[in-house]
């Protein structure tokens, strides 16, 4: 099965991761929490799959572009 | 009958019946048993039923020995009705010599733009088209022969266009999706200029067909295309809905519907809109509490995400709907954004849509990629747009307006009329930034001076900052913003020239 990377569309910090690998998501499910610009920025899920990995934990600081979590298309 | 007639009429049966068997049993059941409707199928799903006047069925491709074997020379053209209103359409026949444009064909779809727009009815290209017909096209005769018409490819929008690529698109489908108002993808179609295998030969190397040409690339990447479709069928009901929003030509204000009895009653939208300034949320949710019923029809909804730009009704008017989406980048506008924004009012403004804007944004998005792609351009070329725009704008500020994006989002004089909710808030950019910009103090450094600052520079950003300065209009109980929206499209529709606006973007490019 194909495999695409979410991406941060903002540079940030993670504030709290809300799915682990292996779950399955659903389009648009909010995968964690950023906080840039004073702001809380849900990462949502772009297809529905499962995520393999993520690749950041609560704390991180991220760059806009930067590789989030690995997911495996439906 | 005389005996003469009866072999004549014999021979048209014959031949019309030969034309609509299209690329031969073989290969229609190969297309059925892919779950892909044919040429024909897909004129029939589309348009009213048994509404299909064909207009060269017995067209042919000019070489002698492929006149036999090219039944409509590969593109099917006529005309019908959608919803009882009149459509032309072009639906290609990849079974016939894979569609591919050969001077036959070319002389049918010009003929269909023409009488299309002189009668003034909508166009519907359904895609699927391999490119120009080779051999026939490889030499200076046919080239120059082909060249031949300056307007081609120039769009003024004098009736809505839409296409629905299907299949595989290279050249002509490519190029007509391309100007049409309105794209919509079938999942596993293709769009590009030429095949990958075309491109790999052409180029020297390798080249995955899904990076070059899938719907994913042109829905999230490009924003080439405005829909995507599971199905052929659900991709040509789109095309009808999208069509149901405009009038049939630009001499005419919109199909009006009945207003519906009872719209959404507007309570939810104060448990939608968080009042912590940290807090984001979703405002197609806040769109669906507004207009009626499930008119929303989202257009490019998974690219320049931070923006959302769809066609509605309120109160039975068609209306285009600009937003930002504080989900998506808190609301902040990136240069793609910007760019279908600018696409939207173009459609708005050449067909008569009065537009309505609701913000919640902290500004435009900044940093180095936005810069990369031309950033200030696309917040001018959007500025432009909405100041040559001469359809009624009316604009709501739920939170935060910022900085330039308020005026690009219909602040000061940028729309007909302005209303604030109770939580708006605005001012040139975020107060802590404004701090750290103006005293150069972050807030580990000093936070008790940098929380006397920040509250300092939060002063005079209310909605009774705004109302009172005439900067807007009115303030407004967030329930009540269906209402309002109806009432003052009612206020600012023009009385004169029944309604119509000048157009000043009709010819604005499709993609830019």
């Amino acid at each position: 099965m194909a495999e695409i990377a979410v991406e941060s569309e903002i540079a940030g910090t993670v504030w709290k991761l809300e799915r682990s690998p292996g779950d399955n998501v659903e389009e648009e499910d909010s995968l964690m929490i950023l906080e840039s610009m004073k702001m809380e920025i849900p990462v949502l899920d772009p297809d529905a799959g499962k995520l393999v990995a993520i690749h950041v934990a609560e704390g991180d600081t991220v760059r806009e572009g930067q590789v989030l979590a690995t997911l495996e298309l439906e | 009958m005389a005996m003469a007639f009866e072999d004549k009429l014999d021979e048209l049966r014959r031949r019309e019946e030969r034309a609509r068997e299209m690329g031969g049993p073989e290969k229609l059941a190969n297309r059925a048993a892919a779950g892909q409707l044919n040429a024909r199928e897909r004129i029939d799903h589309l348009l009213d039923k048994g509404s299909f006047r064909e207009s060269g069925l017995l067209a042919t491709s000019v070489p002698p020995e492929d006149r036999a074997t090219t039944p409509a020379d590969g593109k099917v053209s006529g005309f019908g009705r959608i919803d009882d209103r009149r459509v032309a359409v072009v639906s290609n026949d990849l079974t016939v010599k894979g569609a591919s444009s050969a001077a036959t064909n070319a002389k049918k779809i010009a003929y269909l733009k023409d009488k299309a727009t002189r009668a003034g009815m909508p166009i519907v290209f359904l895609g699927e088209s391999s490119g120009a017909r080779i051999p026939d096209v490889m030499d200076a005769e046919s080239m120059a022969q082909g060249g031949s018409d300056p307007q081609q490819y120039c769009r003024r929008r004098e009736t809505p266009w839409a296409s629905a690529v299907l299949g595989p698109c290279f050249g002509s489908s490519t190029w007509y999706a391309c100007l049409s108002d309105f794209v919509v993808m079938r999942k596993g179609a293709v769009l590009a200029v030429s095949s990958a295998r075309v491109t790999s030969l052409a180029i020297g190397e390798t080249v995955d067909p899904e990076e070059l040409d899938g719907w994913r690339l042109h829905s999230d990447v490009t924003g080439m295309a405005d829909a995507v479709a599971e199905t052929d069928e659900e991709a040509l009901d789109m095309v009808r809905c999208f069509l149901s929003y405009l009038p049939s030509h630009a001499g005419e204000a919109p199909p009006r519907l009945p207003a519906p009895e009872h719209g959404p009653d507007g309570e939810a939208l104060l448990d939608l809109v968080p009042d912590a300034r940290g807090r984001v949320y979703d405002m197609r949710k806040v769109i669906a509490q507004i207009v009626d019923g499930d008119s929303f029809f989202p257009l490019k909804p998974r690219f320049g995400k931070a923006a959302i730009t769809g066609l509605a009704r309120l109160g039975g008017e068609s209306v285009g709907i600009v937003a930002t989406n504080p989900m998506i980048l808190v609301g902040a506008l990136d240069p793609a954004a910007c760019r279908k924004v600018t696409s939207f009012l173009a459609l708005c403004d050449s067909f008569h849509v009065p537009i309505v804007i609701l913000v919640d944004t902290p500004g435009f998005l900044v940093g180095v990629e936005g810069e990369r792609r031309a950033a200030p351009a696309q917040i001018m070329n959007m500025m432009h747009a909405l100041q040559l725009c001469s359809v009624p704008k009316i604009s709501v500020i739920l939170r935060k307006s910022y900085g330039q994006a308020f005026l690009n989002l219909g602040g000061g004089r940028n729309s007909d009329e302005i209303a604030a909710w109770p939580s708006a808030d605005v001012s040139f950019m975020d107060p802590q930034i404004g701090v750290s910009v103006v005293l150069g103090l972050r807030r580990e450094d000093d936070p008790e001076k940098f929380d006397a600052a920040c509250e300092q520079f939060s002063r005079g950003t209310s909605a009774y900052d705004m109302a009172g300065v005439f900067g807007v209009q009115s303030v407004i109980d967030p329930r009540d913003t269906r209402s309002y929206l109806c009432a003052a499209l009612d206020t600012h529709r023009a009385a004169a020239n029944n309604g119509l606006g000048r157009r000043d973007m009709a010819a604005w490019p499709t993609y830019f």
